[in-house]
């Protein structure tokens, strides 16, 4: 009888299960997981011959599975609660933080960035140029814990002596983890305004204004939320404006054609990043043109998303600051959209970015 | 196609299951000859042509032999089926390995073929090679229905891992098999625990030995560690792996015969290859050791023949010298243990068990490299070559963070819980044994669907043989 049993509910739960994932309606996109989803792949004798139809199918019928988002969340309390793994797929939880393990420096990354750094700097570079690495958040959480972290001394030092054509100006020691947000990678706009007139004071400019914070309404779940699989309290998204912030004129020139905008993007505060908000997020060259200016400098930063919030910071104290992010356009290209005509430059790039630099070209 | 994958558990399965169950009994060996192709060609759809040519041409040189039984044509007809299904072996497999010391050893540069490795080539070979020596020597009946002999060499459970199934112990259930609700439950749990041991416990060692190849950060103890961790996800992975091959074989009324029998409590490596890898180790002997004559000869001849059996258990494993030394390594040991000190072993009481498990480490440490060079600096770290530290961040990490696995898997690679569960089956606890068998299956079979549908570290060690 208990066989029977067995097998009948085995069997019942085999069928189920698999009808439900044969008729279950496609998804296009995890929200969680902020990735779209495997489609079926197209059935062809070339596609089932190569094994290509087979190999979209494994990660179709695994990106498409019923409830997988529940089924992550399992799997994650699972391996850290019952098999007691301090991690799950990297992401660990440690001080009110998740953050993902990431200790290897990937020295010819390093060196990969300064060789393009360099060649941009040779050929458009005509004022001053500075260089500034942002400190993952692993630099203020791993330090004293068990959890692997990288030598980010060392790894500033590696990027130093590679790139002894611009100055270096550090920021480690004004941040700590508090400038994080708890669920993302990424720094707090609010908590950075320090940082942002350190940075503007050492390229000989100086931000003087005050700024009033507005929060959004939503709450805010980085990256990393999603990632890890567990539920985690949501991040409070708060950006800084004034009346020089409120004058800017921003222009996004993804598209090939210049396109006005705003410094905050609310469409995108509604989005599936919040943290896009800040000048669009994604976007391979913005200009922001301050009529407000106390100075006819311009600036132009080469820069990856950690540059979208603190950017709007810095640019007060120019006329015109060009942001350039080289993982969303050639730098061979360059000249169609920046012009270089005796502005400073500031290349601002997280050790995360430049750790795997080949995304940028 | 994996076992442990969505799309064999809840779409491959399923259909074949039916299919199977609603086939009339004289179509169910068709029925698993056609599914088991398609599973193979999910995996490789080229060399499919290849396993049927090889069961065509053995299917006719088992009629041939038993034809010309007693006679020299019969020699000549298992001559061919060797030659055949050993020169496919030794082409796909071992060609660029050839090619590749024949240019180190001649300076010249013969281009290498760079052929992709059928899977599951080294096990099927060994299994229709027991068939057409049987079939020689007498031992089987010769098999009439290529549908059966093609099930047979394709089964699908046993296809691309093994065990090596030897056809004379299935030839009876080719023929007839049964099916109960008896049977498919024992098969049921056989399954389920084999996936638990693979998806749960070999792919979490198998993150923390990919950890430690990535790491910047390594010590001696990380290099230890990695030992210990490798040696168990190989022995959960593998012997996960013929678990659910002979739960599926039970469901489909097959018994097949076990590949693993705790090989760690072993007190001699002679008793560890008694419980490793059965299958393999019985074909060897069966079809290599005893024909050269076995233990039946001089003492040299015995050497030649001991040596020449763990050259080619190494060899099989794959085409590298580090998976050779492996092979001689063992065969080294257990010449020392038949000629030295075997008989001292049993005396030493957990002196045995610990020179068991060093020398076991230290092979697998070797059989994990992907060469002699990567074998030689893995085991350089473990004495401290290098001028490594004892200790390191990333050790101390990883020996926390997988500590409960470790340990989960360390009593799991013994019989403690086997024994435990057979002794509570015998007191009044087996009522309450009975009640939460069932959901504790299920249990399981949802934490590895919640692995799998996370798309988490999910490979295959033995898939490269």
């Amino acid at each position: 009888m208990k066989n029977k049993i067995v097998t009948i509910v085995f069997a019942v739960v085999l069928f189920m299960v698999s009808l439900t994932a044969f008729f279950k309606p496609v998804d296009s996109y995890s929200e969680s997981e902020r990735r779209p989803l495997e489609k079926l792949p197209d059935v062809s004798a070339e596609s089932i011959l190569s094994g290509s139809f087979m190999a979209g199918f494994e990660k179709y019928a695994t990106d498409q599975f019923p409830g997988r988002d529940f089924l992550r969340g399992c799997k994650a309390a699972f391996a850290t609660n019952v098999l007691q793994k301090k991690d799950n797929n990297a992401l660990f939880v440690k001080d009110g933080h998740i953050s993902k393990i990431d200790s290897n420096i990937n020295e010819p990354m390093l060196d990969y960035a300064a060789s393009l750094f360099e060649r941009l700097t040779k050929k458009h570079a005509e004022g001053k140029v500075y260089f500034s690495i942002v400190p993952d958040k692993n630099c203020y959480l791993t330090k004293e814990s068990i959890y692997p972290s990288m030598d980010y001394e060392a790894f500033i030092e590696h990027m130093k002596q590679k790139t002894p054509f611009m100055e270096y100006v550090d920021i480690t020691h004004l941040l700590d983890l508090d400038d994080y947000y708890t669920t993302d990678t990424h720094w707090k706009q609010e908590n950075i305004t320090h940082v942002a007139a350190f940075l503007a004071n050492k390229m000989g400019t100086d931000l003087t204004k005050d700024y009033t914070q507005k929060e959004i309404e939503r709450a805010f779940y980085g990256v990393y939320h999603g990632q890890l699989a567990l539920p985690f309290k949501a991040d409070k998204m708060v950006y800084l404006t004034n009346d020089v912030i409120d004058n800017f004129n921003v222009t996004y020139y993804s598209t090939g054609e210049g396109v006005k905008g705003d410094v905050y993007n609310m469409k995108k505060a509604q989005g599936r990043d919040m943290y896009e908000m800040f000048l669009s997020g994604s976007e391979s060259v913005v200009v922001i043109e301050n009529p407000n200016a106390e100075k006819d400098k311009e600036l132009v930063i080469f820069r990856d998303s950690y540059a979208s919030s603190i950017a709007p910071l810095i640019a007060q104290g120019y006329k015109k600051t060009t942001l350039v992010d080289l993982r969303y356009m050639q730098s061979a290209f360059l000249e169609s959209y920046v012009d270089f005509g005796g502005a400073d430059a500031l290349f601002l790039y997280s050790t995360s970015v430049l750790n795997t630099a080949t995304s940028m070209k | 196609m994996l076992f442990s994958s969505i799309p064999f558990l809840y779409y491959f399965l399923p259909i074949v299951l039916i299919c199977y169950f609603l086939a009339p009994k004289c179509l169910k060996n068709a029925v698993l000859l056609v599914f088991s192709l398609a599973f193979y060609a999910w995996g490789e759809p080229r060399y499919v042509f290849l396993m049927a040519l090889t069961i065509i041409v053995n299917y006719l040189m088992g009629l041939l032999i038993d034809k010309y039984q007693g006679k020299r044509l019969s020699k000549l007809f298992l001559l061919i089926s060797c030659v055949f299904s050993l020169g496919s072996l030794a082409y796909f497999k071992y060609a660029d390995f050839f090619i590749a010391n024949f240019n180190r050893v001649t300076g010249l540069n013969v281009k290498l073929l760079n052929i992709a490795l059928p899977i599951g080539i080294s096990f099927y070979t060994f299994q229709i090679l027991s068939y057409t020596i049987d079939v020689y020597h007498r031992n089987t009946p010769v098999q009439k229905s290529i549908v059966a002999l093609g099930a047979y060499v394709t089964l699908f459970p046993q296809l691309i891992a093994g065990p090596i199934v030897r056809y004379s112990d299935v030839e009876r259930e080719l023929r007839e098999r049964y099916h109960s609700f008896d049977k498919v439950a024992d098969g049921i749990r056989r399954f389920i625990i084999g996936l638990s041991k693979k998806v749960i416990i070999a792919n979490s060692l198998g993150e923390m030995c990919d950890a430690f190849k990535l790491s910047d950060d390594k010590s001696v103890l990380f290099y230890w560690l990695f030992a210990v961790g490798f040696s168990l996800q190989i022995y959960f992975d593998f012997s996960g792996y013929s678990d659910m091959a002979i739960g599926l074989g039970k469901i489909f009324g097959f018994n097949f015969l076990e590949n693993f029998n705790y090989p760690f409590i072993s007190k001699s490596i002679t008793e560890f290859w008694r419980r490793w890898h059965m299958s393999l180790g019985s074909w060897f002997r069966d079809y290599v050791y005893i024909p050269m004559g076995g233990n039946r000869v001089g003492k040299l001849r015995l050497f030649v023949n001991i040596f020449t059996v763990w050259f080619l258990t190494g060899f099989w494993h794959g085409a590298e010298w580090n998976f050779i030394v492996w092979g001689l390594f063992f065969g080294v040991l257990l010449t020392l243990e038949k000629f030295f000190y075997g008989k001292h072993l049993a005396k030493l009481k957990v002196l045995n068990h610990i020179y068991v498990l060093f020398a076991v480490l230290i092979s697998f440490v070797i059989f994990s490299a992907s060469n002699m060079g990567e074998a030689m600096e893995y085991l350089g770290g473990m004495f401290g070559y290098g001028n490594l530290p004892l200790v390191s961040k990333d050790f101390i990490y990883n020996a926390i963070s997988y500590a409960f696995i470790i340990a989960l898997a360390i009593i799991g690679s013994t019989p403690i819980v086997k024994d435990l569960y057979n002794k509570l089956k015998e007191t009044k606890c087996s009522v309450v044994l009975n009640v939460l068998e069932l959901p504790v299956l299920l249990i399981l079979l949802f934490v590895v669907t919640a692995y799998l549908a996370d798309g988490s570290f999910n490979p295959f060690l033995y898939f490269r043989f």
